[in-house]
């Protein structure tokens, strides 16, 4: 072969293995088709301000548009994956203090009405139950996420300020959560609870209570070229077994809000072709241990509980190996501000359970309690087999060290009020928070006098330092306080974390784009970018 | 007759008067009202708010009261609003009475249709295979909670054909065929259940009919098997078995909450128990209202059946 002739074979070799290596094009996505998908359960209505359960948020969100939004894409919600929405751009201002939005031009709602600045300040005027707001919520949950807003000013219609008592520079996450989209001024807020007016992707189309919520294309969109599908249906099914018949026949494209592994496993085992999409998410199961009911108010019997419930137990018994450890804050690499992974390793529970269990016995001697006077406890659950399960796993972990416990199951809809009245001794909870961010989850479940403080857990301490924390500027020092927040709960055994939940998407192959954030379950279901290749 | 009717309808207004009170009393004393439900699940409890709610939906009134403002809206054909949905209780209760009625109907529909020629064949056929292996058939109707089958029943399908009936609500005016498809399988379901009684009291009523004199006569007079079974027979053996079918259709009334769950049916049933949970009082009330409505009204029109089923009985007369 001569030179010439070796030369040109060799480019062409090159050329085709640069060609086969080089990544596929990515597939242009298509416009049409319905997405038809389960929420969590039936949502009590279509207000995500009114509504604390993601039941709401889940359906809500396609019709809504927030100031801003978390990427879709990107797995990890933190400040840098906030993305525009209604607001084209923003700056903090006067040292954190002043929050300036510019809005976006050219918006329109549902019904036709432009969207100016005078929606934004209505809304959270009215969401954060200031004196002068034009309306005012029958139930208004997310009102502590707004007490350090002293204003909102709408200087002209496409500029919003929010005026700030001190700095606190994560209000943006709580701004883009999908718990704060921008209602319409021009609609009484009590109508929104049935019907939907929003600036977001897709219309209400029909809203069937307790069936199904049905939303079409968003023409007059703002985001040019979105959303790509004609209409998202979220049909309500009760049963787990029927929610995953339903998928496997083909009636729902995406399923597995609120599955555990093993229904994920059960549907695709049941339809091979199906796909199963893995995730962390910021759901924990954590143990309420009232700080008011004798003889919880003694610490050694508090820690003596901590220190029976064995969590390897409890991840390969009621989780079935899909769960990650950690302290009050969502666990590394998922979550933003877990403690390090080192050092959950070393929080109560997760030791040698022989030697923990040991030591829980030698704590309820101390404290008065032996095989012939045992400590009787009840735990208290909600009646829906997600938690019930958990718990009569605990009940037999505090057997084991000599409680004699017995299980309570409560049902729903007396279930956080009497949590609330801290009408229980012991109880196993599900936490869920919007945003991945101590200020959402520590001011929430932590402070001194929240009503969703269900422990009774009151230290002055945490609460300056959650304080402290919030107004922090530079990230690596707010992360060293969080953590440091978070190893003195643990200490304390303010409410002892059993472990953060996975969270499945089950979906055909076709459905594409379908977000998962792995570190909130609450800001994804706007669906703009999802599409079917079909 | 017609005094019959109206005496019988007369009662039934007070059972129903009794029904209310007994309905009204229980709900308020099941701990949590629909204020604390709102209020504390959103985490958030401004007790002046909380009191303002109660004021606005009447829960802070006496008891008393509130059962009069009831009652007095229920007379005027008002069913009050959801608390839980904030609209009229009317808007969500109508459109899940033909799902559970359709349900309701075509299950025992198919309970008569397979029931009955189950039990006279297996009384016609006392000892034979065949009717051994009808009474099989029955006690397992009857051992098979109907939730159960209907579950089996949706994974064999998906497993088989890889369809199920559908899980959104199709209405017979839009789609009859899908309708009937949709809602054949639950009704057989739960049928089934209701299938093996009637089978069963239909064959003990024709054993004992069957060894009646008078049938005996027919069969000397010449008349053939057919006739004296399907046409002397049943007829007289069909007593108690339209008292049960009026039991069976209040039961599937409201007793149909699971398999309602388990088929994503949006009826009356399945609604209920998610109402109770929410304490969401007008919807509560009033569906149960119905179904005492449906109950008294099954038992009315089961004897008037009687009557006509059966010349020999005379209402009204001394």
């Amino acid at each position: 072969m001569s030179l010439r002739r070796f030369v040109r074979f060799a480019s062409l070799v090159a050329v085709l293995m640069l060609v086969l290596t080089l990544p596929a094009p990515a597939q242009a996505p298509k416009y049409g088709g319905m997405l038809r998908i389960h929420p969590l359960a039936a949502p009590p209505s279509l207000s995500p301000h009114e509504e604390s359960t993601i039941a709401t948020v889940q359906p809500a969100s396609a019709c809504y548009s927030s100031l801003a939004y978390f990427d879709p894409a990107k797995k990890q919600e933190s400040l840098e994956t906030v993305i525009p929405e209604l607001a084209e751009k923003w700056s903090w201002q006067d040292n954190y203090r002043n929050l300036v939005f510019l809005l976006r031009r050219n918006v329109k709602w549902h019904d036709g009405k432009p969207f100016t600045s005078k929606d934004v300040k209505y809304t959270f005027d009215m969401v954060r139950g200031a004196p002068d707001a034009e309306a005012k919520l029958r139930v208004n949950p997310r009102k502590l996420w707004y007490e350090n807003v002293e204003a909102i000013e709408a200087p002209d219609p496409h500029t919003v300020v929010f005026r700030l008592k001190r700095p606190q520079p994560s209000l943006l996450l709580l701004l883009a959560s999908g718990y704060s989209p921008v209602y319409p001024e021009h609609v009484p807020v009590a109508e929104l609870k049935t019907k939907c007016i929003g600036t977001g992707p897709y219309k209400l189309k029909d809203n069937r209570p307790g069936e199904y919520i049905e939303f079409v294309k968003n023409p007059d969109y703002f985001i040019k070229g979105r959303p790509y599908l004609d209409g998202v249906k979220w049909v309500v099914i009760k049963d787990r077994s029927t929610q995953i018949a339903a998928l496997q026949a083909g009636q729902l494209d995406v399923g597995g809000s609120g599955w555990n592994k093993a229904n994920a496993e059960t549907a695709k085992k049941g339809k091979a072709e199906l796909l199963v999409v893995e995730n962390d998410s910021n759901v924990n199961d954590n143990v309420l241990v009232n700080f008011k009911k004798p003889p919880l108010t003694d610490p050694r019997v508090r820690r003596a509980v901590n220190l029976a419930l064995d969590r390897k137990a409890y991840l390969v018994g009621p989780r079935l190996g899909a769960a990650t450890f950690g302290g009050a804050m969502l666990p590394k690499p998922a979550g933003v501000w877990g403690l390090p992974p080192a050092e959950v390793q070393q929080l109560p529970g997760m030791g040698d359970p022989v030697k923990q269990k040991a030591e829980a016995k030698k704590l309820l001697r101390e404290a008065g309690f032996t095989a012939s006077n045992p400590l009787k406890l009840t735990v208290s659950t909600r009646a829906l087999a997600i938690y019930v399960d958990t718990a009569s796993w605990m009940v037999d972990q505090l057997r084991q060290v000599g409680i004699d416990a017995v299980l309570e199951q409560i049902e729903t809809g007396v279930w956080h009020p009497k949590m609330t009245r801290l009408e229980y001794q012991v109880a196993l909870n599900l936490t869920g928070t919007a945003v991945d961010d101590p200020d959402a989850m520590y001011f929430e479940n932590y402070h001194c006098g929240s009503q969703r403080n269900f422990s009774g857990y009151c230290s002055e301490e945490i609460d300056r330092l959650m304080a402290e924390q919030s107004q922090m500027l530079d990230r690596a020092k707010r992360l060293k306080l969080v953590n440091e927040i978070d190893r003195k709960l643990q200490a304390d055994g303010a409410r002892p974390i059993l472990g953060w939940a996975k969270q499945y998407a089950v979906l055909w192959p076709y459905v594409k784009a379908f977000p998962q954030h792995e570190n909130s379950i609450y800001n994804v279901t706007r669906f703009q970018d999802v599409w079917l290749d079909k | 007759m017609r005094g019959y009717i109206v005496k019988r309808l007369l009662i039934a207004l007070v059972t129903l008067v009794g029904m209310s009170m007994v309905i009204f009393v229980l709900l308020r004393l099941a701990p949590g009202n629909i204020v604390d439900v709102l209020f504390e699940s959103a985490g958030y409890v401004d007790q002046a708010d909380k009191k303002q709610l109660e004021r606005e939906l009447g829960v802070d009134r006496p008891i008393a009261v509130q059962y009069a403002r009831w009652v007095g809206e229920l007379a005027q054909g008002d069913l009050g609003k959801s608390y839980r949905y904030d609209m009229p209780a009317w808007k969500i209760i109508k459109p899940r009475l033909p799902v559970t009625l359709e349900l309701a109907v075509l299950a025992l529909l198919f309970s008569i249709l397979f029931g009955v020629p189950c039990g006279v064949v297996s009384a016609a056929q006392q000892n034979r295979p065949i009717d051994y292996a009808l009474r099989v058939l029955s006690l397992a109707g009857l051992s098979m909670p109907s939730f159960w089958l209907g579950m089996v029943i949706i994974l064999l399908f998906v497993r088989a054909v890889g369809w199920i009936p559908s899980v959104t609500y199709v209405s017979p005016f839009d789609d009859l065929r899908a309708n009937l498809w949709q809602f054949i399988v639950p009704a057989m379901a739960v049928g089934y259940r209701s299938s093996a009684l009637i089978m069963r009291i239909t064959r003990s009523a024709m054993l004992e009919v069957l060894r009646e004199d008078y049938i005996r006569t027919a069969r000397a007079k010449g008349q053939g098997t057919r006739a004296v079974v399907w046409h002397h027979a049943l007829k007289n053996a069909g007593l108690p078995v339209i008292t049960l079918l009026g039991i069976e259709f209040a039961f599937l009334i409201g007793g149909l909450v699971v398999t309602e769950t388990v088929f994503n049916l949006p009826g009356v049933a399945r609604y209920l128990v998610d109402a109770i949970q929410f304490r969401d009082y007008p919807v509560v009330q009033n569906l149960t209202m119905f179904i005492a409505i449906v109950v008294v009204l099954a038992n009315l029109a089961v004897d008037v059946v009687y009557a006509w089923v059966d010349p020999r009985i005379k209402y009204g007369q001394a």
